[in-house]
């Protein structure tokens, strides 16, 4: 017996379930208080009787945690989440998907100090009990993680070692221990446009590991990402509008322009569109405003938007090419990484918007490919702190947490503290997982209405235990979840080591060979030698989207041949053609 | 640093079929005017250098005429500019499909033409600090294409070659000449060269800083009548070629005056004329063509006009109109069928005079025939047979 334990309270024509959430002690004497579960039967509500207390059975389990309702039969919907443990006992405890994964409620969030795997963890081994147990019948599930620092997501499709305990739990919770079959990673390149930027580069692990480059169009449609910094007014806004609506991917005529038609694609041609303003400008001394717009303005937005492509180098391109995620494409049971963790914080923003407003459009549409997407976000402290500017992705976050379960959009979400990220965004989690707490946090008002001993337990929670809030249970339970079946970060990349940044060739041989092992260095190389490195980026960026059969035959086709220059002499004609008349004379 | 950039000749094209005295087909003579024309213009202006971006003949095997012709216009220009580069690409139009059809353009090299027909090349002339990469349609519509890119190696850097840039031509595609290599304008860069010369689209359009279709000298497409249309709304006036000055950029029109006018004359709307009134709107709008249709290529559509009244039509008077126009087409359109769908939940069913009342109302009738008195009699008509049946 012990806080967290699970009681049983037998009376004529009366069951009650309760959990301990209190104990004092006097000499020999304990005292121990606990919180009503369930009343078996629940109407009329009556005082709990005064009877013989007994430990919790599995059976008992299922009935205080009202699982009964949700598990067993053709379409129960649980989705197990660990185990309650107590006098040895080990019994399963199921969440309902109903409740986790919408539409009744959704969002999960996660609270617990770093260092101790707590919320990676949980999150690795619910999503891989919601891959293997998620019910048909509710359609289809996929997963989009941001790895927002170090390592942490960089290796889910490789298993770890488990103990026999482990083993056992799984076994208990009736999951196999395998690590996720379908994942894909996508990172931004580095500066030099074909190194990934991210920890994941070792060549064992390249076949499923993909640039996330985006050009104009792509960044132009989420500018207020970028944009809303507090030197941007309506005036610059309305400037951008009339950029994205009549300018860029679009045939624009203006007459006062030399050349007078433009076709903006890239922020190359964004530029020459720019420099064709200020010369008109210039040279036809009709002041400073350009179809009403200011000058200052117009070159106020063209040093923020040419500020992108030098501040978010590897993901937005100059020349146009975008390698994306399978917009419409998403497949059943898969995982989708975005790897930011390495990139500027304007980059993170700026994905961040971008992917999860492209997954709520896609999901409106529902031609996404999948029902249900569970999007994870660790450190919300950072993305949706309570306090601080409204930034774009914070309300962005915000609207997921708010309108997302309706499209079968679910924000899995974790923070060191809970009491310091925007409240709508965690208060609309349906269920809340707490790991270990630190102890200022716990003093924080969020935590009143846990007992005293409650919040010392979950100050002191030994790894993989954890605290369960869920709209079936009326009170926290502490469970156990065994070790996810991936590689921590930590093992992961003592294990794949990070490959060092490769001279460009090789680089570019690596993201070659990720389309066809068989591709030589060598050959790679000779091909690039003397190429300008744009040249070779595009080439690469066309190669990776239409993903040919004969790789290194399309790439050098992409890159087109080398014309060598010939040195012309001066010519000397032949003399006229004599007696031949003009044909065509009159 | 000033090069003459020329395009689309189409030497040896031939249309409809009034003949020179020389037995010449007339556009065919009236092309190489123009192209005479322009030679005559680049013999003044001077230029360092000329180009000609592909489609010099109309086609593979061009008449003996043109032949002969092309060549003695390239031995003036080498004859006058000894020093200057006459570049010339093959454009779709004379490349051949096989290669070992051989093409007719290398009989040119002899004159000191650099030529590019299959593959692409980049001539360098070190004298003039110009180096030119010339891209002909073959070398556009391999597998794998050349780099269009400038090696750096030059002043001045000009890339010249043959195909559709993708997005400029008008999105109809009634004036796209087909069998053009697709370029997309991320792959050549423009604001990375000197200059680009391109030619395929007959229409002289800006694609961008530095970056042109100088056009066609003549109007040598199937359909002169689209390509008037972009012209107008592309406002460009006539056809010419372009000098265009390397050190500044700008691109100055020289234009071609033809042999004679292309006219798409205002439309006619007959609707509701009778033989009479349109042909005297007919003979309106011709008479007011300004200096006359005489050796003119002349098009007029009428729209809405029924099949009846364009047999009445006085066909002496077209017939006259087309013997002294080079070519006179009288573009005449019924009217547009009118289809009544019916939607939602069916309503009453029509009865037969109704449907009779109904078709009488829009039938097209000749001119001076009352509607209400021709509907009547025809309701009228039914009714009575209606009346005759039920009797029996």
């Amino acid at each position: 017996m012990g806080v967290g334990a699970i009681v049983r309270v037998d009376a004529p024509g009366r069951v009650v379930f309760g959990v301990v959430m209190d104990a004092a002690a006097y000499d020999e004497t304990r005292l121990y208080t606990a919180a009503v579960l369930r009343q078996d039967p629940e109407e009329p509500l009556q005082p709990v009787p005064l009877g013989e207390v007994r430990m919790a059975t599995d059976d008992d389990v299922r009935m205080a945690l009202r699982m009964d309702g949700y598990t067993g039969g053709n379409r129960g919907t649980g989705i197990p989440v660990g185990t309650y443990g107590s006098a040895g006992l080990a019994a399963p405890v199921y969440l309902d998907a109903d409740f986790l994964l919408g539409p009744e409620a959704a969002h999960l969030n996660i609270t617990g100090v770093s260092g101790l795997a707590t919320k990676t963890s949980a999150v690795e081994f619910l999503l891989a009990s919601i891959f293997q147990t998620f019910p048909a019948h509710k359609g289809s599930v996929a997963a989009l993680c941001f790895n927002v620092k170090g390592p942490d997501l960089c290796f889910l499709d490789q298993p770890a070692e488990l103990s026999t305990e482990d083993l056992a739990s799984y076994a208990r919770l009736g999951l196999s221990p395998t690590p996720f079959d379908n994942v894909r990673y996508y990172a931004p390149c580095k500066p030099d446009g074909v190194n990934l930027n991210t920890l994941r580069t070792h060549p064992d692990l390249a076949a499923n590991t993909e640039p996330l480059t985006w050009g104009l169009r792509e960044v132009l449609e989420y500018a207020e990402v970028v944009l809303n910094r507090d030197d941007l007014d309506a005036k610059a806004d309305a400037f951008i509008d009339f950029l994205a609506d009549r300018v860029v991917g679009r045939d624009f005529q203006a007459p006062e322009l030399h050349p007078q038609e433009w076709r903006v694609l890239t922020f190359a041609d964004l530029e020459a569109f720019f420099r064709a303003i200020f010369d008109s400008l210039e040279n036809s001394n009709r002041g400073d405003i350009w179809r009403t717009h200011h000058i200052a303005t117009i070159r106020k937005v063209r040093n923020r938007l040419g500020n992108i492509t030098t501040r978010a180098k590897g993901l937005v391109t100059d020349d146009g090419a975008s390698n994306d995620l399978p917009w419409g494409a998403f497949a059943d049971r898969s995982v989708y990484v975005v790897d930011v963790a390495s990139v500027d914080p304007l980059a993170q923003d700026l994905v961040f918007a971008r992917v999860v407003s492209k997954l709520r459009e896609h999901l409106e549409r529902r031609d996404l490919g999948v029902d249900h997407v569970v999007v994870f976000v660790d450190e919300l402290n950072k993305y949706a702190p309570a306090d601080g500017p409204d930034t774009y992705v914070r309300k962005m976050l915000l609207d997921l947490s708010e309108r997302g379960r309706y499209l079968g959009l679910v924000l899995f979400s974790a923070q060191q503290f809970r009491s310091q990220v925007l409240r709508r965004v965690v208060g609309n989690a349906g269920t809340t997982i707490y790991g270990r707490m630190d102890p200022d946090e716990l003093a924080t008002a969020g935590y009143a209405t846990l007992s005293p001993a409650t919040k010392i337990k979950l100050a002191t929670l030994p790894k993989g235990e954890l605290m369960v809030r869920h709209p079936h249970f009326t009170q926290p339970v502490f469970l156990r979840f065994p070790r996810p079946c991936v590689l921590s970060g930590r093992e992961g990349v003592e294990r794949f080591p990070p490959a060092p940044d490769l001279p460009f060739d090789e680089a570019v041989a690596r993201q070659l060979r990720s389309m066809d092992p068989g591709i030589a260095t060598d050959r790679v190389r000779a091909i690039v030698d003397g190429r300008r490195e744009d040249d070779v980026r595009r080439a690469l960026a066309r190669t990776r989207q239409l993903r040919p059969d004969d790789v290194l035959a399309y790439f050098t086709a992409a890159l087109g041949r080398r014309v060598e220059p010939e040195l012309v002499t001066r010519r000397t004609g032949v003399i006229p053609l004599r007696g031949t008349a003009d044909p065509y004379s009159s | 640093m000033k090069i003459a950039h020329l395009a689309d000749l189409h030497l040896g094209f031939r249309q409809y079929h009034r003949q020179t005295p020389a037995g010449i087909n007339q556009r065919e003579a009236d092309t190489a005017l123009a192209f005479r024309q322009a030679v005559d213009g680049v013999l003044a202006a001077r230029p360092d250098a000329v180009i000609v971006a592909g489609d010099l003949f109309h086609s593979v095997r061009p008449t003996n005429a043109a032949i002969v012709f092309a060549f003695q216009q390239f031995q003036r220009i080498r004859a006058d500019l000894p020093d200057a580069p006459i570049v010339l690409i093959a454009g779709n139009h004379d490349t051949p499909r096989s290669t070992e059809t051989g093409s007719i353009l290398r009989l040119f090299d002899e004159l000191g033409v650099d030529v590019a027909t299959h593959e692409a090349r980049r001539f360098s002339y070190p004298q003039l600090e110009l180096s030119v990469l010339a891209v002909p349609h073959e070398a556009l519509a391999q597998a794998e294409r050349p780099v269009l890119r400038p090696d750096g190696s030059a002043r001045y850097e000009v890339l010249v070659a043959h195909g559709e840039v993708d997005g400029v031509f008008p999105s109809d595609r009634s004036t796209v000449e087909y069998g053009g290599a697709l370029v997309r304008a991320d792959e050549f860069g423009p604001g990375e060269w000197s200059y680009v010369a391109f030619g395929h689209y007959h229409v002289q359009t800006e694609l961008g800083p530095r970056a042109w279709y100088c056009g066609s000298l003549e109007y040598v497409s199937t359909n002169p009548w689209g390509e008037l249309r972009d012209e107008a709304e592309k406002g460009v006036a006539g056809k010419s070629w372009l000098l265009v000055n390397l050190d500044t950029g700008i691109a100055e029109p020289r234009p071609i005056i033809p042999a004679r006018r292309v006219l798409d004359l205002p439309r006619l709307d007959g609707s509701d004329m009778s033989a009479e009134e349109l042909q005297a709107a007919i003979s309106d709008r011709v008479a007011a063509v300004p200096g006359g249709i005489a050796d003119q290529v002349v098009r007029l559509v009428v729209t809405g006009v029924p099949r009846h009244v364009g047999r009445q039509l006085d066909h002496a008077v077209l017939r006259g109109w087309k013997a002294e126009a080079l070519h006179f087409q009288l573009d005449l359109r019924r009217p547009e069928p009118t289809r009544i769908t019916g939607v939602g939940a069916p309503g009453r069913r029509q009865t037969l005079p109704d449907i009779v009342q109904d078709y009488l109302s829009r039938r097209q009738l000749p001119a001076g025939i009352d509607r209400a008195a021709f509907v009547n009699e025809g309701v009228e008509l039914v009714a009575s047979a209606e009346r005759e049946l039920a009797e029996d």
